[in-house]
């Protein structure tokens, strides 16, 4: 149960950070207010948290995780009897308990500010965990096998920036050409966007459980690339 | 009972051999220290017996476990406290949630709050560990260190970079450790934080240890002999001495050296300056670390650690 101990001190650790704080949470909201007036919020609320719940995974993680690496933390943890297993899984859970409180508030605003009412059920909660455990674990596999903070955020962004275009987040896949449609068949994020979609306005039982399980088994896989690429001893 | 068995360890990098075919072991209460300078391999070697590093060549026993089977690595691991160079934690968290964590990470460990009281942290348990100053995260280090309880403790460079307030107050509690009866093994290139803690000392240099024993013991072997040194000398006393006595030595702004073989040759000098009735400022130079580690190496060690 060590995993808990890490859950508990990397949110803690998380909570008073505002640079943290800020790239997390205020940078969504402030993104969706500007896209949601530009083209009104429907859409706008499942995307663009799915969206930020990538960049939070992704970028957010993988540098935090390089930072702790590069100051010798997870160095001093390695020395004590922590599997990488539970150290994963405590980082994970934590990034998914922020997702959690961002999708709350991503509501919320598309509920004051846009008047799209939701009230999230627990088909929406599961796929917010899901697709929170699948991107963390994509930003658990990149810090374990990087090893420079700033290659770390460079490399993340590389990913997530193209898979946020590509998946309909911004720019519905409908006006696309039809190459770019098919690529994004391939994007983990466009099975999350559109499973939360349908999750959240058009409860559409079919897609969110196809969806879901793709992201379930995509959650699976990296958790398990995670554990495999992180090397604590060094050579 | 032997804690820790080294035996023709290497390390070997693309072209550099870090650690060069070592071997020795640390006896179960000893306080072990490594002295030598930057790149001498000795955070290399730490690291490979904190089962951190792999090693290339050679067979290490830490705690009776052997290194090179995972089985036994993570047997190390519950016995082992380490305090790593360039220690460092969650910055946001206080003293006390940082110790809670590596405490929680062991079956059984130590009450958090008794090892904040052993390094006299009580009054910073609440404060971030970003706010601290050096000298007091390298406290909380050796109290995560501590908290599981270990029979042996790693301590990689305690006290790199604080000042000199600061390394005596962690002087202090390795001195405790020791009345703690745990086993301690030390890297450092203070050659005085070396002579004051350790039972025994490895001195090592490019890859290899160079010479090893009591600090009474080196300085005796290698140290060379006890100067006498008389002030200020006049040039008839200077001369005079200098006619009478061997090894003698005048320098430029006029203090006569004279090396002491023995005892008896000590007494000789004195009555001989009695005599003379010269009331001069007397003092004998006993030798140190620092000359053992020239005589052996041929270089001294800066305060930075690095050869010179």
């Amino acid at each position: 149960m060590r995993f808990v101990a890490i859950f508990e001190a990397v949110t803690k650790n998380w909570l008073r950070s505002r640079t943290g704080l800020f790239f997390s949470i205020m940078f969504p909201i402030m993104m969706l207010f500007i896209f949601g007036s530009i083209f009104g919020g429907t859409n706008y609320v499942p995307t663009m948290t799915a969206a930020f719940i990538m960049t939070n995974g992704i970028i957010g993680l993988t540098s935090t995780n390089t930072e702790f690496k590069r100051r010798g933390i997870i160095r001093r943890l390695s020395i004590t009897p922590l599997t990488k297993a539970d150290w994963i899984v405590g980082c994970v859970l934590s990034q998914t308990l922020l997702n959690l409180v961002l999708t709350g508030i991503m509501i919320t605003i598309g509920w004051v500010a846009f008047s799209v009412r939701v009230i999230p059920d627990p088909l929406t909660i599961l796929m917010i965990f899901l697709g929170s455990v699948m991107f963390s674990g994509i930003g658990m596999a990149l810090s374990g096998s990087i090893k420079d903070v700033e290659a770390a955020s460079a490399i993340g962004n590389v990913i997530s920036y193209p898979m946020m275009f590509l998946s309909g987040v911004f720019v519905p896949l409908s006006i696309m050409p039809s190459t770019l449609q098919s690529i994004s068949n391939f994007i983990p994020l466009t099975y999350f966007s559109d499973g939360l979609k349908a999750a959240i306005i058009t409860k559409s039982t079919g897609t969110i459980l196809f969806d879901m399980g793709i992201v379930a088994a995509l959650a699976v896989a990296f958790i398990a690339i995670g554990v495999l690429l992180t090397r604590w001893k060094e050579k | 009972m032997l804690e820790l068995e080294v035996q023709d360890l290497v390390k070997q990098y693309a072209d550099v051999k870090a650690v060069d075919g070592i071997s020795f072991s640390v006896n179960e209460g000893e306080v072990f220290a490594f002295l030598g300078p930057n790149g001498a391999g000795k955070t290399t070697t730490v690291e490979i017996l904190e089962c951190l590093r792999s090693l290339t060549k050679g067979s290490v026993f830490v705690c009776g476990y052997n290194i090179s089977k995972d089985k036994d690595v993570e047997e190390v691991k519950k016995n082992i406290g380490v305090l790593p160079q360039d220690f460092n934690a969650l910055d946001k968290l206080t003293v006390k949630e940082n110790i809670e964590l590596i405490a929680d990470m062991y079956d059984k460990h130590l009450k958090v709050g008794d090892v904040i009281k052993l390094l006299n942290l009580e009054d910073k348990a609440n404060a971030k560990f970003e706010n601290l100053s050096g000298g007091l995260k390298q406290r909380v280090g050796i109290a995560a260190a501590l908290v599981s309880d270990p029979k042996l403790v790693f301590l990689d460079e305690p006290t790199t970079g604080l000042d000199p307030r600061a390394r005596r107050d962690v002087w202090d509690v390795l001195i405790s450790l020791k009345k703690l009866g745990k086993t301690v093994f030390l890297t450092t290139h203070y050659m005085e934080e070396a002579q004051v803690l350790a039972d025994r000392i490895a001195i090592m240099n490019k890859g290899k240890i160079v010479a090893i024993g009591s600090p009474q013991e080196l300085i005796g072997k290698y140290g060379g002999l006890k100067i006498l040194i008389i002030r200020k000398a006049d040039k008839t006393l200077a001369d005079k001495l200098e006619d009478k006595f061997e090894n003698v030595t005048i320098t430029p702004n006029g203090d006569v050296h004279i090396k002491i073989e023995n005892t008896e040759e000590l007494y000789r000098i004195m009555s001989f300056l009695t005599e003379m009735k010269a009331e001069r400022d007397i003092e004998i130079q006993t030798p140190t670390l620092e000359d053992v580690f020239l005589k052996i190496t041929g270089s001294k060690i800066s305060e930075e650690g690095e050869t010179k």
